[in-house]
């Protein structure tokens, strides 16, 4: 079941950068005003986890791209976050609308090795996010 | 494909429940009309006239040529002699589809005022819906009421979205069931399903504790205000005074009467029951203030230790029942249990971690502390998502197909007249996944 709500090209294109440009950190996704579409709202290069963390309004809803980098076994490796940002204080309305568009852009974007569902900053606290994406290879 | 621009679809939801049947306009945030699923009707319809000042308020539908239905507000719970009560769903499924026309029509075109020829209709179904329900509903739908489109949507995927999350494990408790349901990705995963008639087995257990005598009470009459003439107000705990319209109870079906008893002992466990946030121990069940409370006789006492007992029943089933009754319904920890051992053990975390708690059942005191209090002895991370407004707790999966259906994109998923007509039935289990 979704919401019908597309995938501005724009989303593929910033992603593509990210992926094979390596310049930018971190991608911020929401859907339009118009309910239409999936646009992007902001890319950055900044590699501060905290910047991109001010990035995730407490009471709406987001999609994040993150190029994660951390250290395993002495080799520095990166690994591609999807995040589902979706506040317990954001409206009813936003977060019907982004978990059932959320499927739409996650779909469009190839090469996302992991993939974390956040409500409150813990669960996308860098931590977190580094135990999930550390665990197996 | 219907073509229904911008935001302005005002599609009509429709959500069925074993208590009540909720309907309203997409895009509003309650329901316009939730009407009791329950309906009377006289199986021998008295010799023609209807009165008419009645029509509108309560519907009244000669659904077949010898009986004769009372929906709504007004129907089975306004007193007639000789009325019957019939509910069509069990197991949380409509089981019966016969009165469903009547009671639909009854929300949209009484109480609604509004007809559903104009509006694309979204319709909830419960995640263990059989397919041959679902065509069925659709049928009613394009056949019966004429609707431009229709779609069915899972409540159990309504409630997770409508929490923000696309992965949850969704505890629905209603009046009748009581269900985990894994949804991962949008999708739910059906080998995880799980669940139980726990709700009657609690009901039952409160209605045990009420009418028969216990150390606190004498058994205690559960007759509803229809059937009181009058009663003198009575202290605590001292027999109470009324009198009985004894014309009435002997006009009074065993179905009636059951049907009354049973909402009297709802409305106790709302306003009195409860679960300890611990586990049982008598000792805390008696510090807390006990609750005064009066039934429609005029009886009325105060409930200690007793009123927590009632709630134990959601978590733990003692050995004696169990040794007893071999067909107990699950607990919820076992339901949990049963959905968690399904899953992919990768998964497990994930879905503990998004825990959403629905229904109207899971409004019982203090449910949700409890709930989180024994499931995190078990694992690592546990976070459960209950809407704090009993309204989106209640009507979750209705509010949740309400923005759905209200959304401009939504279009393409609807199932057109045209093409129920080309297609039949098949199509509704290609587009509503």
């Amino acid at each position: 079941m979704s919401s019908g709500i597309g995938v501005n090209p724009e989303c593929l294109s910033a992603f593509q950068e990210l992926k094979l440009g390596k310049k930018t950190k971190y991608i911020i996704y929401a859907v339009n005003a118009e309910h239409t579409e999936i646009i992007p709202l902001k890319t950055s290069a900044s590699s501060d986890y905290d910047e991109f963390l001010g990035d995730l309004p407490e009471t709406e809803c987001r999609w994040a791209v993150y190029d994660f980098e951390y250290e395993k076994e002495g080799a520095k490796r990166n690994k591609i976050c999807f995040f589902s940002w979706a506040p317990d204080d954001a409206k009813i309305k936003a977060k019907m609308l982004f978990a059932s568009s959320k499927d739409a852009l996650r779909r469009s974007l190839v090469g996302i090795a992991a993939e974390i569902q956040g409500t409150d900053y813990s669960e996308v606290a860098h931590e977190s996010v580094l135990d999930k994406v550390s665990r197996g290879n | 494909m219907v073509q229904y621009g911008g935001d302005e679809v005002s599609a009509l939801v429709l959500d069925i429940g074993s208590s009540t049947l909720r309907a309203g306009y997409a895009g509003d945030d309650t329901p316009k009309a939730i009407i009791p699923t329950t309906y009377g009707f006289k199986p021998e319809a008295e010799s023609g006239d209807i009165s008419m000042g009645e029509v509108g308020a309560v519907g009244e539908v000669q659904s077949s040529k010898e009986s004769k239905m009372y929906i709504g507000q007004h129907g089975p719970s306004v007193w007639r002699a000789d009325m019957q009560i019939g509910n069509p769903m069990s197991e949380g499924m409509i089981s019966d589809f016969k009165p469903i026309p009547a009671l639909i029509s009854h929300a949209f075109r009484d109480v609604m005022r509004c007809n559903p020829e104009e509006h694309p209709i979204l319709v909830t179904e419960p995640a263990w819906n059989t397919t041959a329900n679902r065509e069925r509903m659709a049928e009613i739908m394009f056949e019966e009421f004429n609707v431009p489109a229709f779609y069915i949507a899972n409540t159990g995927v309504l409630n997770a979205f409508a929490a923000g999350k696309g992965s949850a494990l969704v505890i629905d408790i209603g009046q009748s069931q009581a269900s985990v349901t894994p949804v991962v990705d949008g999708f739910v995963l059906r080998k995880g399903l799980a669940h139980s008639h726990l709700p009657q087995l609690i009901q039952a257990h409160a209605r045990h504790t009420l009418t028969n005598a216990t150390h606190n009470h004498p058994p205690i009459q559960l007759l509803p205000h229809q059937l009181i003439a009058n009663k003198i107000p009575a202290e605590p705990g001292t027999p109470p005074r009324f009198t009985i319209r004894e014309d009435r109870l002997v006009k009074t079906p065993a179905s009636l009467l059951t049907y009354y008893e049973n909402r009297e002992v709802d409305e106790w466990m709302q306003s009195v029951a409860g679960v300890l946030d611990q586990g049982w121990n008598e000792q805390v069940a008696t510090q807390r203030p006990p609750r005064q409370y009066e039934f429609p006789t005029g009886f009325n006492t105060y409930f200690g230790a007793e009123r927590f007992q009632v709630g134990e029943y959601f978590f733990s089933h003692t050995r004696d029942m169990v040794a007893q009754n071999p067909g107990l319904p699950k607990t919820i920890p076992a339901l949990i249990t049963q959905a968690l051992t399904a899953c992919d053990p990768d998964m497990r975390q994930v879905l503990m971690g998004n825990i959403v708690l629905a229904g109207g059942g899971s409004l019982f005191a203090g449910l949700g502390e409890r709930l989180n209090n024994e499931l995190s002895r078990n694992f690592p991370h546990v976070k459960i998502h209950a809407p704090g407004n009993p309204t989106e707790r209640r009507y979750g999966g209705w509010l949740g197909g309400s923005i759905l259906g209200s959304l401009g994109t939504f279009h393409q998923l609807w199932i057109s007249k045209e093409e129920w007509q080309e297609h039949g039935k098949a199509i509704v289990g290609q587009r509503c996944k």
